[in-house]
């Protein structure tokens, strides 16, 4: 993103509740997913969107011209804020934490071809080249907050403050959340106790300082979830590892489960949809054809065609507080020509050439300002009808 | 070791006392009129029996009893729970035991009664008396002749003393050899004397009768009539539970999920019935007259049979040995031996096992056809497990990978929990049965039409919850039961997710 500022650095004794930053009326909407499914990705490129106004391809093509009523918040000047919450001592029995705040603000970058470098690098190179000290996955996680405004169509009061929200680096923790409804948290100040955490396969048997870490990080889910205003689920199509395939289908009946429970909207994105050989056919196609208007239909391909492996699940679903047609949406942050190499645009809206000298261009996102559209559309509908 | 009666709420099923002849006779070989068989001292056969009794109560933690008597009634084992690092000693006893002397038949009965007597419930439990001769030394007890006839002088009617009021005793009684000229077998007229005063007095009192005569010839038969056995043996390439790596233990059940799923192509699932799904505890099982079957998997290692096997079950442990060793005509021929003194769902089972590793197939289909008539008639508490084998062995026929792991799972977890609290495993049974009842549903959300689809869906997804709802309390409950109960939940939990 345009710059990086990293300020912050705090020593807190766990448990003690951190001085929510004052915002007024600001709806929250959580992001979860299993670990790899691109939240991270949808984040930062969402912010790249709201800080440097990346161009996003619509499909199938939209009449409006891919209007949509969201907004960079130039307010705040922090288009996405990542909090860094670490152990540096897992045996310290008061069981602090440290944490780092770094911010991502409104400024563009010179050189774009950095900024993808920065958005899409491999999870190895990002510990590397931008992200945390690794590793990541036992001793830490990152709050993320992205800053937004929404307006409502027809709405008088201009736009709204909205953020996004997510805890990085915590996949593992967001599907056990979700998947084992022994763990969840009624109010902001519950805690998951270690008695029902043995709902997770196989947790005795693991060491103690990760037990307490992983329970802490459940308890901080827990908090974040019960206070948010709607959902946005992330699925990872094309998933190689049974398990990872059991796990995400464990998450999406738990979050369906607990939507339900806490009467909440919930938007699905299916990410990485580049990976869907049709889908990504129509990407080449937009690309290349700047006058092609795609007529995909993805409601019929979800269904008729399995593309994200879930079946029956999500036709049971339907009409119980969430449309097919309307609230489930295939998205890709960073299309991937495959082979790990970027599909970029350039100025003309074509795709740059991968070889030669680098070119200017941009990474092309597919959809990925719609579930996020959605889910403030829902939020402020339901506030609507609260309010009347 | 328990004693006499500090169980009040027991089964009878749960309460075993074998009565062992030690009399002289027992020395006596018993003929084995078929080729290749050598002949055995009657005890002989009868110590390798009570050798495989007792490993199986040490497993199954059943209690056991054992009564010896000549002349003289002892109580090597009294009745109480045998305990697996006490079984070597219990089975070096036995082997010293020395037969000598006569026979006191119905004063050892009167003592076996006495250990499983409980106060006013009367005598409750199973009471195996193994035999080969006529009473000739009881100084206690006697037996009408026929009804009015007089006891010997000062000695107790054994009949109402071995059946008081309130009493479910179960009297299975083991003959050797041809009596009718006396002291070359059992006084087979006498005993069937004796089980008729008793049939009378249980119709009298109201108890169910429970009494029965077997008479044997050979060693194979008197080893077959005390050890009533289908074994099996794992085949190439089986891994246990707790062995598997985290991702091959999602390939098994994703494999195994597809049985599930696609009911048609897995036909063999259907025999294996969700409510059937674990063997009921042995005080729940009615009651039946035929003795109960033991159950065993044998693990074959890497150097084939285990040494012990025709040591623990005689006639049928030839076979398996015959066949882990590659050598399928003799098998069959051993097997074709032995049909008489094999239960028939066995036979047939074995049959079909060689044959297919003959490659035999159409004879392996026929044979476990019949084995499949066969297994619907066993009591419940048998017929379960060995339905899975049966199941296992068809799926491997038909090359059903599937239904083969979904099958191997469940019953490798079932004998994986054997040591384990019973209700554990019973709910980790049902639960496997509640997953098996998932096919119905699913196969719903297959068959219904665009209209109706989302009801199914619905159906579904509702029955998914509830398993994993009850997958969810096992693990809070369970979450220090090991790793089989891991591997198990794990399972479920996979093929659960793939049910979508």
């Amino acid at each position: 993103m345009a710059e990086v500022k990293v300020t912050t650095r705090t020593r807190r004794v766990a448990g003690s509740k951190r001085a929510a930053k004052p915002s007024i009326d600001t709806t929250r909407i959580a992001v979860v997913g299993i670990p790899a499914s691109g939240k991270t990705t949808y984040f930062r490129f969402l912010s790249g969107h709201f800080g440097l106004n990346l161009p996003i391809l619509y499909i199938p093509s939209r009449a409006d011209n891919g209007t949509l009523p969201l907004f960079g918040d130039l307010e705040n000047d922090v288009a996405l804020e990542e909090t860094t919450y670490e152990t540096t001592d897992p045996t310290d029995p008061e069981g602090s934490l440290e944490t780092t705040t770094r911010f991502y603000v409104n400024r563009p970058m010179e050189d774009r071809r950095k900024l993808w470098v920065e958005l899409s690098a491999g999870r190895e190179d990002q510990g590397i080249l931008t992200k945390y000290p690794l590793p990541t996955k036992f001793n830490q996680f990152v709050e993320m907050k992205m800053r937004f405004r929404y307006g409502a169509p027809g709405g008088e009061a201009g736009s709204r403050p909205m953020e996004l929200q997510t805890i990085d680096e915590a996949g593992g923790i967001i599907s056990d959340y979700f998947t084992y409804d022994r763990l969840w948290l009624d109010t902001v100040e519950g805690e998951v106790s270690e008695k029902t955490c043995r709902v997770i396969p196989h947790f005795d048997s693991w060491r103690p300082d990760r037990r307490d870490l992983w329970r802490r990080g459940l308890t901080l889910l827990g908090r974040f979830v019960t206070g948010a205003d709607a959902i946005i689920l992330l699925l990872s199509p094309s998933l190689a590892s049974l398990r990872d395939q059991a796990q995400q289908v464990n998450l999406a009946r738990g979050v369906f489960r607990y939507v339900k429970s806490r009467n909440l909207p919930l938007v699905i994105a299916i990410s990485k949809s580049d990976k869907l050989k049709e889908f990504y056919g129509e990407i080449e196609h937009a690309v290349r054809e700047r006058t092609f208007l795609s007529t995909f239909d993805p409601v019929d391909f979800l269904l008729r065609r399995d593309g994200a492996g879930m079946g029956t699940i999500l036709v049971a679903q339907e009409g119980r507080g969430l449309s097919m047609k309307e609230d489930v949406f295939l998205v890709s942050s960073a299309v991937s020509t495959g082979e790990g190499h970027p599909l970029f645009v350039g100025e003309s809206g074509e795709e740059a050439p991968n070889a030669g000298a680098p070119t200017m261009g941009v990474p092309v996102m597919v959809n990925t300002t719609l579930p996020l559209a959605r889910a403030c559309e829902r939020v402020l509908e339901r506030r609507a009808t609260k309010e009347r | 070791m328990e004693g006499n009666g500090t169980r009040a709420a027991a089964s009878p099923r749960e309460r075993n006392v074998l009565l062992l002849d030690l009399s002289k006779s027992m020395l006596a070989p018993l003929p084995e009129p078929q080729n290749g068989h050598a002949e055995h001292q009657k005890i002989e056969v009868a110590r390798t029996a009570v050798f495989r009794i007792l490993q199986d109560a040490a497993a199954s933690g059943t209690l056991f009893g054992l009564v010896t008597f000549t002349e003289t009634v002892r109580v090597p084992v009294p009745l109480g729970e045998i305990r697996r690092e006490n079984l070597p000693y219990i089975e070096n006893l036995i082997s010293m035991l020395a037969p000598s002397g006569r026979s006191a038949i119905w004063d050892a009965m009167a003592v076996g009664a006495d250990l499983l007597r409980m106060g006013t419930d009367g005598v409750r439990g199973n009471l195996v008396l193994v035999t080969d001769g006529w009473d000739n030394a009881s100084q206690r007890f006697d037996v009408r002749a026929s009804s009015g006839t007089s006891l010997g002088a000062g000695r107790l009617d054994l009949g109402p003393y071995l059946l008081p009021a309130n009493s479910r005793l179960t009297l299975r009684i083991i003959g050797i050899g041809n009596g009718a000229e006396r002291d070359k077998g059992v006084d087979a007229g006498r005993m069937n004397q004796f089980l008729a005063q008793l049939t009378d007095r249980a119709q009298q009192l109201g108890l169910p009768p429970a009494f029965s005569f077997q008479e044997v010839t050979t060693g194979s038969a008197l080893f077959a009539q005390m050890v009533h056995a289908f074994i099996d043996v794992g085949y190439e390439g089986d891994q246990a539970i707790e062995e598997l790596h985290p991702e091959e233990l999602a390939r098994h059940a994703a494999s195994a999920a597809r049985a599930l799923k696609e009911p048609q192509q897995h036909a063999t699932v259907s025999r294996i019935q969700p409510g059937r799904m674990s063997t009921p505890p042995a005080a729940e099982a009615a009651y039946r007259e035929a003795p109960e079957m033991e159950i065993d998997v044998v693990a074959a290692g890497p150097a084939g049979a285990p040494a012990y096997l025709k040591e623990r079950y005689g006639p049928l442990g030839e076979v398996v040995e015959a066949y882990l060793s590659g050598q399928y005509d003799r098998a069959l021929e051993l097997l074709a031996r032995s049909q008489a003194v094999l239960p028939p769902v066995t036979q047939l089972y074995w049959e079909a096992r060689v044959q297919f590793a003959r490659h035999a197939v159409v004879e392996a289909a026929r044979a476990l056809l019949q084995a499949w008539t066969e297994a619907e008639r066993l009591p419940e508490a048998s017929q379960v497990p060995i339905l899975r084998r049966l199941a296992m062995l068809q799926a491997r026929m038909q090359n059903d990978k599937e239904t083969e792991t979904l099958v191997k799972f469940i019953d490798n977890t079932e004998h994986g929990l054997a040591q384990s609290d019973p209700k554990t495993r019973e709910r980790l049974m049902a639960l496997f049965g509640k997953l098996m009842e998932l096919r119905g549903t699913y196969q719903l959300t297959r068959l219904a039409g665009e209209g109706d689809l989302q009801d199914a869906a619905l159906k579904h997804e509702a029955a998914v919850e509830e398993v994993f709802s009850l997958l969810q309390d096992a693990r809070l409950d369970l979450s220090v039961g090991g790793p089989v109960i891991e591997g198990a939940l794990d399972f479920i939990e996979i093929c659960l997710a793939e049910m979508r």
